[in-house]
């Protein structure tokens, strides 16, 4: 699906990770392994460091801290947000949905809307879409998307192709209604004949919480049912085979070449995954972050934000800057959008607790 | 491309396979793992333009099928 929405803006971002560093290496010797065959992972992949959540602090309360930072940098009550998105796997609850509970946590007025929407990776860009419908056709003047997730408590520390791979973080990012007519592109999509490429069997309605058995595949990683299980190899052909045509769908709706963009960002899978990304679409690597893995993981629907922020936040303050990404993932899903990012506020990455 | 130019191909993106010839066993690799398999899917995609799955990879067990892989996908 594309959509072009005008009359919006981004008008401030900020991230907030956990708080404790796991080193891949050093997590990897004492989990037994070889450390050739670490550092053979570490460089293909790019993997370095991760942070993750203390116990007791989840993605309602990293994406908190992210609004109550950016709130306060930009000189903003939260009485003038109109409504609330927040795009988590990982909620605090079955019910209540995390925005709501976010709502009466910064003391929102009623007239504001508050909604979840269940998306990982590739959710930062579709709820990205939804505030800008809520500010271009909705009536609402400001909307918060948060998006967030703590994905290190679904993996099982025994699995090797997934446990080393993910962050946790929370992000906020403050969408309003302006008199700036040039568009925002989007192009949605979702393949769910592969959704158990990434999936957590157990937990929600079909197999609620029950015994838990532990299975080890021929490469030795184990897992349970309550785990977060992907199947990597599958995950990468799907990102080639569909990541690659939405860049290029959005980048002609928006009249984007790689040479007219300043930046590609992706969801921050790995840099194995977004160099072929860049390669394949055009882009030099010059053009596309992709260091946020390497220094705080896969941070599933905060990754975007968390590049943006990482690795483009002066040139964003003091923007425009043309910018091209696309988010990818869980579902199967994936969101592109392509248009004018900046001048913005931005609070810089901090982690929680502090 | 020849079979021959494909197998070099192949040990020249999978670092698993760099000493491998057609008879190799893919499970008695040492580095013969997920990562592997990936790069092997990635080379399908942009040495020979192809997409293939982990599965498929999963099911060869010497090099010589993974090289049929891309003969019978022709």
């Amino acid at each position: 699906m594309h959509s072009s929405l005008s009359n919006i803006r981004i008008a401030g971002l900020a991230v907030t990770t956990g708080s404790v560093v796991r080193d891949f290496i050093a997590d990897g010797l004492a989990a037994g392994i070889d450390r050739a065959a670490l550092e053979r992972t570490a460089k293909t992949i790019g993997l370095r460091e991760r942070r993750v959540a203390i116990a007791g602090i989840t993605a309602l309360d990293l994406c908190a801290d992210a609004t109550t930072r950016l709130l306060s940098e930009m000189g903003l009550d939260a009485s003038s947000i109109d409504a609330i998105i927040f795009v988590t796997q990982t909620p605090d609850y079955p019910q209540p949905n995390n925005a709501s509970l976010l709502h009466g946590r910064l003391g929102l007025s009623k007239s504001a809307p508050a909604y979840d929407l269940a998306m990982g990776c590739s959710g930062w860009v579709t709820g990205l879409h939804q505030a800008s419908l809520l500010c271009a056709h909705g009536g609402a003047a400001r909307v918060l998307l948060c998006a967030g997730d703590t994905l290190s408590r679904l993996t099982n520390p025994g699995d090797r192709s997934a446990d080393p791979l993910f962050g946790d973080a929370g992000s906020a990012t403050l969408i309003e209604k302006t008199g700036r007519s040039t568009p925002l592109h989007f192009v949605l999509g979702a393949d769910g004949s592969g959704a158990e490429a990434i999936m957590v069997k157990q937990g929600g309605a079909r197999q609620p919480a029950g015994p838990l058995t532990e299975r080890t595949d021929a490469e030795g990683n184990r897992t349970h049912e309550a785990n977060l299980v992907m199947n990597g190899p599958n995950v990468f052909s799907f990102t080639l085979r569909e990541v690659p045509g939405a860049i290029e769908s959005v980048m002609r709706h928006a009249g984007y070449s790689p040479a007219t963009t300043d930046a590609l960002v992706l969801h921050q899978a790995n840099r194995f995954i977004l160099s072929t990304l860049a390669k394949k679409t055009g882009f030099s690597e010059a053009q596309t972050p992709m260091s946020v893995v390497e220094h705080f993981g896969n941070q599933s629907s905060a990754s975007i934000p968390c590049a943006l922020i990482h690795g483009l936040a002066d040139r964003l303050e003091a923007g425009p800057l043309k910018v091209v990404g696309c988010g990818f993932g869980v579902g199967l899903s994936w969101g592109a959008f392509a248009g004018e990012i900046g001048p913005l506020t931005i609070a810089p990455i901090l982690s929680l607790p502090r | 491309m020849t079979r021959a130019e494909q197998l070099a191909a192949l040990r020249t993106d999978v670092d698993a396979l760099a000493q491998a010839d057609e008879a190799t066993v893919l499970a008695a690799l040492p580095q013969w793992d997920s990562l592997a398999i990936l790069l092997v899917v990635s080379h399908f995609e942009h040495v020979h333009d192809r997409e293939i799955t982990g599965a498929q990879v999963r099911a060869c067990r010497t090099v010589a099928d993974i090289l049929n892989l891309n003969s019978s996908l022709s």
